[in-house]
Parts: structure tokens; sequence; C-alpha cells
């Protein structure tokens, strides 16, 4: 357990309590303390409620949301009060918090055009070849009504793939965040596909193991190749 | 050495429904490069001279190219090549989207359609196999219905899909092959040639690599190219309107085909322009498969809650048919009548000739209503333009005799043929000749009848006066409205359209944006297939595609007398409302005469001369129609 600072960071709306940046008040154990002549928006209160627990406690899985996420925002759609909160003391995640966030490629469906050539980049970069099929990010076209949706890993904190494998094939790449296949214990199962909320993951046409986006090693080349821009590189 | 090209040919006997595999002989790839070229190159050697189009014993010839596949931008067409119902000449026809890459994927360079299906079927090519599938629940449906009930069948969104549509099975002689709902290889009748074969579409999916022979090269051209494309002062034109800038662009030089070819500007301009078709109903921009000039379009038109129309396109040739050639200020009702023509499976150019050509005969009173089912035929009736495309799909009293084309129907009017603006018996784009002396020269010439892609001498619009000298001999050549000069830049550019059209590369970045200098595309060839061709030999594929072109139109007794224009563009001067292209007509003689000698063909006959031929190493091959022709000549 550690004790939690919550300060104001920013105002993007309208607070007429009012909240100011730099105010704050502290979560020691299970109390919540408020400095002299300070005061706590109740809005913004029980939406914070829920998050001051777990960011008390220290978290096993180095990718999961809780470490990377310290910010909140007021509920009054008018106000836009963020809230950060920081550790008092100790710092419980000091191997997260000192490294980049982990990174994910995030698409616009509405700006993609259906090129695909994030597909043909993937598949040079990954196997030297041209050949959608063995992409790791790919287009989900529907014509007739002019969808073009480009899928690829979310690089979720708690992956489901990676808890579905039963030999454990898949796992955190420590460096970039991503998930690395380990086609020596791969049974090609296809579990591992079948958790992924997002149907991001394809099988190799010749090896038949997954293919999950490795992020190129964190700077992945589609989305410099993504001409219409609908293809972004964001924090998780 | 591993390159880009399958070395492989799927052969397709419909009568029998076998396929089999077969090599492609290297020295066909070195002479012919792809695509275009090799289907001609084939279609020339195997299919008899006089066999009947809609015949088994016409062939379809479906190529690619070379790079297909690959990350070169836009190098992702298709062509379809066979005898063509419409003409009677030689019938090819492109198309881009993703069934061309989809098919090197499934392992081929090129397939061969002979022969009929005995009942329709569809066929379904997938690495390096090939299924003949029934069709019988998918005969009747439109474009779009047939490829979705495919796509379901088959259980893969990623198929692709190349259909023909109602029209196509009815007989209609200018019915297209539609890949990707709209991107259709539309002219010269390739699709009534696929229908007569009881064939309702072919599917392809493919998950093989295409593997180029330099991979690290390949990628470092392509990447530079890339970056000059992205820099290039018409790409952001480019992407925000595509071909539709030529809508605004064509009515300020005034010679954008209005009411029929009558005059070169258009009153209501700004109602149908490609800018207020971007900035009212474009939902978002499309691409071409590996692409980075996204130029389509897919519109949406909501009224009163209601999405009346959800589609790709159209094209500036779509969208000038339905709005300024009939008459019809409203951007709406054109966009549906497009829509008509790609559900239906109908080229958009022949079939709005067919019905501007009547419109004319209309308001000069040489016919009547009763003549046309009673319909009202004044320009600017879009009742009377949907009611035509229905009738003209579907075989039906006046659309019966349009079904054969417009020069067809003139024939058996009996009256108009002059006001039929085609060439060689193939309708002609939306932009007026009289203002485009180069593009007139192109239409006159070119192999597959009055066709603008076959040139596409864009140079006449630089007016680089020095470049023009130097390349062509006088600064003319670089105006479009002067004719000197022009057969030599036409000559230049159909060999440019030749080798794209091998490549299956878009035209719009090799030969607009002048992207690919022979320099280049020798460098790029080499890294992507491991052949060596030096800039030269690249650019004699083009020059010999274009003879063998030429000797099958002479087969079929075609001379420099078939080499003109409509009436209207040699005689009549544009109008005074034309602005800047007023009182100008096109000049063609003397451009052909400059043409063929800068050809090798001989003046009087606009016939390829015998050491031209024999230049071009293809003497061999049409031997016997040099001697044919001489008797034709007599």
């Amino acid at each position: 357990m550690v004790d939690l600072k919550v300060v104001v960071e920013e105002v993007r709306g309208f607070c007429d309590l009012p909240m100011k940046p730099g105010d704050y008040f502290e979560v020691r154990g299970g109390a919540i303390v408020i400095p002299e002549g300070g005061k706590v928006c109740l809005w913004a209160l029980q939406s914070l409620m829920p998050l001051l627990p777990l960011k008390q406690r220290n978290i096993a899985e180095d990718n999961d949301w809780v470490p990377h996420t310290n910010k909140i925002i007021c509920p009054d759609p008018k106000g836009g009060v963020v809230y950060r909160i920081e550790p008092l003391g100790a710092n419980l995640h000091p191997k997260s918090e000192s490294q980049d966030l982990p990174l994910r490629i995030v698409a616009d469906p509405s700006k993609c055009v259906g090129c695909r050539v994030c597909e043909l980049t993937c598949s040079f970069v990954h196997e030297g070849v041209y050949c959608p099929d063995m992409s790791r990010i790919r287009v989900e076209k529907d014509e007739l009504t002019g969808k073009d949706e480009p899928i690829a890993c979310h690089q979720c904190g708690t992956a489901r793939c990676v808890l579905a494998c039963p030999v454990g094939a898949l796992k955190r790449n420590a460096a970039t965040g991503a998930v690395d296949v380990d086609g020596d214990k791969c049974i090609r199962c296809k579990g591992c596909a079948k958790a992924c909320p997002f149907g991001a993951i394809r099988f190799h046409p010749e090896s038949g193991l997954p293919m999950i986006c490795d992020l190129c090693g964190g700077d992945p080349k589609c989305v410099k190749e993504c001409a219409a821009k609908a293809l972004e590189v964001r924090e998780r | 050495m591993k390159g880009s090209y399958r070395n492989k040919v799927l052969d397709v006997d419909l009568t029998s429904g076998t396929a089999k595999v077969e090599p492609l002989s290297e020295i066909l790839i070195e002479t012919f490069l792809g695509g275009r070229g090799l289907n001609v190159r084939r279609f020339f050697e195997e299919v008899p001279r006089d066999v009947d189009p809609l015949s088994p014993e016409n062939a379809l010839y479906i190529g690619i190219g070379p790079l297909e596949g690959t990350s070169f931008p836009g190098s992702c067409r298709v062509n379809f090549t066979a005898r063509s119902p419409q003409t009677r000449l030689l019938g090819d026809s492109n198309a881009g989207g993703f069934f061309g890459p989809e098919l090197k994927y499934a392992g081929f360079d090129q397939v061969v359609l002979r022969g009929r299906a005995s009942k329709p079927v569809y066929l379904f090519i997938h690495d390096e196999a090939c299924e003949f599938r029934d069709a019988s629940n998918l005969w009747g449906k439109d474009i779009p219905d047939t490829q979705k009930a495919i796509i379901e069948e088959l259980g893969d969104s990623r198929v692709q899909v190349a259909a023909v549509g109602p029209a196509a099975e009815r007989g209609v002689k200018f019915a297209g092959i539609f890949c990707n709902l709209v991107r259709a290889a539309a002219r010269t009748g390739m699709g009534t040639v696929l229908a007569s074969k009881n064939v309702k579409a072919i599917a392809v999916r493919g998950t093989m690599p295409v593997e180029v022979a330099l991979p690290d090269m390949f990628d470092d051209l392509v990447a530079e190219i890339k970056r000059e494309i992205l820099v290039h002062p018409q790409y952001k034109g480019r992407v925000y309107l595509g071909t539709t800038a030529l809508m605004s662009s064509l009515n300020q030089l005034g010679c954008l085909c209005t009411r029929h070819y009558r005059t070169g500007r258009f009153e209501a301009i700004h109602q149908v322009s490609g800018e207020r078709l971007a900035d009212t109903l474009k939902v978002k921009g499309k691409a071409c498969f590996s692409c980075i000039i996204p130029c389509s379009r897919y519109v949406r038109i909501d009224e009163k809650g209601k999405t009346i129309l959800a589609s790709e396109g159209p094209e500036f040739e779509g969208l000038a048919a339905f709005t300024s050639k009939v008459g019809n200020p409203d951007l709406k009702e054109g966009l549906i009548a497009v829509d008509m023509c790609n559900r239906l499976g109908m080229d958009v150019i022949t079939t709005s000739e067919a019905i501007a050509f009547l419109m004319e005969l209309y308001e000069r009173g040489e016919i009547s209503s009763s003549d046309a089912d009673g319909l009202d035929l004044s320009f600017g009736n879009m009742q009377a333009v949907y009611a035509l495309i229905e009738k003209i799909a579907r075989r039906e009293g006046i659309g019966d005799l349009l079904g054969d084309g417009a020069v067809e129907a003139a024939r058996k009017l009996g009256v108009g043929e002059d006001l039929v603006m085609h060439v060689k018996g193939l309708e002609i784009f939306k932009a007026d000749p009289r203002g485009l002396k180069g593009y007139a020269l192109g239409l006159a010439v070119a192999s597959r009848g009055g066709d603008h892609l076959r040139s596409e001498p864009s140079f006449e619009f630089s007016e680089d006066a020095e470049a023009a000298r130097k390349l062509y001999g006088t600064e003319d050549a670089a105006f479009r409205l002067r004719y000197k000069g022009k057969g030599r830049v036409v000559k230049d550019y159909e060999e440019r359209c030749a080798i794209s059209d091998c490549l299956n590369a878009c035209k719009n970045t090799l030969v607009n944006m002048e992207i690919l200098s022979y320099d280049r595309m020798s460098t790029l060839l080499h890294a992507a297939t491991g052949i060596k061709l030096d800039p030269e030999e690249i650019r004699l594929i083009g020059e010999r595609i274009v003879n063998l072109e030429r000797m099958y139109l002479v087969s079929h007794g075609v001379t420099r007398a078939d080499d003109t224009l409509p009436k209207r563009f040699t005689e009549e001067p544009l109008p005074e409302e034309s602005g800047p292209s007023a009182g100008s007509v096109v000049e063609l003689d003397p451009m052909l005469d400059e043409y063929y000698e800068s050809r090798g063909w001989d003046i009087n006959s606009g016939i390829p001369k015998e050491s031209t031929l024999k230049r071009l190493g293809i003497l061999h091959l049409v031997n016997g129609v040099l001697d044919e022709s001489l008797v034709l000549r007599r």
C-alpha cells in the first residue's frame, strides 16, 4: 500500500466551484485528507473513487493498464477538470514509470482509403516478400458500404491472447511491450486468435504461426507508409 | 534468380470444364512484357481473324504485369483482350482496383478463357487452382448482388470479383467486366464476350507471396518514387478531385462535351463539377491496391433521411456522361444514371453516346417520341435517360436498337450516322477533340477505336516550348490548339501508354505525372524481375505492341481512310461561347502524315512498312497479313 496525492493538472472547460490547477488532496491509508482551506469536487470524486484503492496497490503484470493510467477527468461535460494521481513517497511502479509508455497502432477508418499499402509494407518488412496474407495488419473492406477498417493488435494491457496460450508460446517483449511468438513452443491451436477480442490475429499461410504486430521494434513502418494518415502511433 | 513474374498461365477450356497450368515463355516476356502486350501477342497468333466475337472460338485473355502485387504504387490493373463484338476489331480494356494483384497472389500472370460453358458458371481461381462453380442462381443478378452472393458463398471477404451484369447476359455489345463493383473494364464489350461464354464472374483469392529479384534495391526505388509522387504538383489536386477535376478545367478551356459535342461550355458547370461533388457528396477518398493517391471517392446521397445512393465513383467520364453531355444540371440525377450503368454492367461512354446521339436527332426533328417508345428525348430530361438505360440493358423497345451501340443504331434508324461520335465503331470520350489536337489524333489512330487511353498525349497542355522543340522538333507540340508536332507526340505517348498497360500500372502516375522514365523503368524492372532490358528495348516493346495491334486492324481492312474523326470535329468550328477553344477544328490530315511518317508506316495507306515490322521483329507474325492487306487494298 502506498499513499497518494491527487492534483488538478488542467481545467479544460469551466468549473464553478472552482477547482484550480495545483489544488490537491491526499489519500492516506483508508482516509481522504484535504489540506486546510481546500475542497474536493463531488462529481470528480465519484469518478476518482474506484481508481484510488487500485492505485494504492502494486500490480504484478507489468503491462497492466493501471500503472500506465494516472489521469482522470471530471464527468461534468462543461467542466473538463483533469486530475493527476501520483504516489506519495515510495514509487510503486519504478520500472513502468521510468520507461516510455507502451505504444499501439490506432486506426481511423474514416480516413482509411483502403489501398492496403500497410499490408504490403508489413509483409515486406517482416518476410521480405509482398503478400497481404503475411501481414500483421489488415484492412477489412466492404465495397458495398465503403468500409475500410485497418485492424492491428491493440496491445492490450492484460492480453487475452497471452492468457489463452496453453503452452506459454506468447510472451511480452520487455522492451517494446508487444507480444512475441515463440515458434518452437507454439502448437498451432489457434486459441490466441479465438481469445483476441479484436480479431487481430491471423496465421501465417506457410508456417501456421500466429502473426501478431511487433510494432517493428518500436517504430511501426506501416504507419509511416500510410499516405492517408489513417494510422497513428499512440501511447497506450 | 527469383523475380516478380509467376511464369505461369492458366489456360481454361470452358467447353470441357478443364483448366491447365502452362509456363509463360521467357521470350514472350522480353518482347511483350505483360498485360496488354502479352494478351495481344497471343490473341493475334491464336484466334482466327474472322472469328465470330460471341462464339466459343473467340478467346478472352486476362493479363497482369510484372510489378503487380508489389509495392509499386498503382500496379493493380488488369487487361482483358478478345475480338470485340462492338467494333468487330481489337477488343481490349483494362480496370483498376484489387483484382489484378489478387490474380498474382493466386499464382498467375495470365488467364486464357476458351470455349463456352454448357451452363452458367463462375470461376474461382485460388492458389494455382481453378474451380468451375455453378452460377445458375447468379444469372440475371446485377453487379453488386453478384459480388455479394459470391463473397458470401465463398465465405471470404478478401475474394476479388470481376463480374458481368444483366446487360452482358442479354448481349448488349458494350457491356463491361466490372471488378470490385465499379472498377470497369468497360470498353469494347469484353463483358459481352465473357457472358457469351456463359461465365458470370471470375472470383480470385491468392495467398502466395510475390518476390522481387533484388528486394533492397526495389524497396529503395519504390520509396524514392513514392516521395516524388507525394511532392508532385499534381498530388493534392488528384487527392481532392481525381479525374473529376477535368469537368471544370475542360469547361474553362472551352472543350467540355456539352449537349452532345455542340459546344464546349456547360452553363451549369458549378452544379455538376468535380469540386461540387467532392464538397457536397463525397464521404471519403478511395484508392486502388497499393496506390498512394486516393483519387477515387465514395459518395452518398441521402434524401429525407433515406440513403438513395451509396457507391464509389464516378470518374470524369461517368460524371460528364450524364451531366454536361446530356444537358443535365442536376448532380445527384447524374450520379444515379452512372450508378445504373454500373449495376447493369454497361460502358458509360457508349451508353451516354447512344442516348445523347438520340437526343440530338430528336432536337433536330429527325426522330420523334413515337420512334422512341413515347419518350420525350429533350436534352436534360433525366427520366428519359433512366428509361433508356433500363431499356438498353433489357434490350427492350428502342433499347434493343441501341444495345448494339450507337453506330449500329444509326444504321438501322437510317439517320444520323454522321452524328455518332465514334472512331472505328468505338464512341469517344467527353472532351471535345477540337480543343485538344493531339488527343484528337490519338482518337483517330487508337488501336481499339475512338479511345483516349491509348495515347493520353498530356504533353500538349504543358506549354513548355523549349521541351517541345527538343523532344518533338517544334514548339507547337506543347500547345493544345496547334497541330504541328502532334504526330510525334502521339507516337511517343502511345508507346508510354502501351508500356503502362503491360506493367498494368496506373497511367495517371506513369504517363500523366511522368513518374517513370524509360531509364528508371529499366532499373525498376531489373530489380523486380531480374531481367535486364535497356531503356530503348523497353520503348521498343511499346512500339512493337502498337504495330502488332495495327496489323490486327490492317488484317480487317483498316487503312488511313478509317483513321478519321466524325465530321463535326474536322468541319464545324467550336462555337463562340467556347471561349479559348472557339473557332477551332481538327486539322487531321497533316497530323496523320506526320504520325505515319514517324511511325514508319506508309503515308498513303497507313499500313506499317515491311522494314518497320522487320525492325520490331514481328514480320514473321504478320507476313500473311501484309499479303492479305495488299489484296484488300486492290
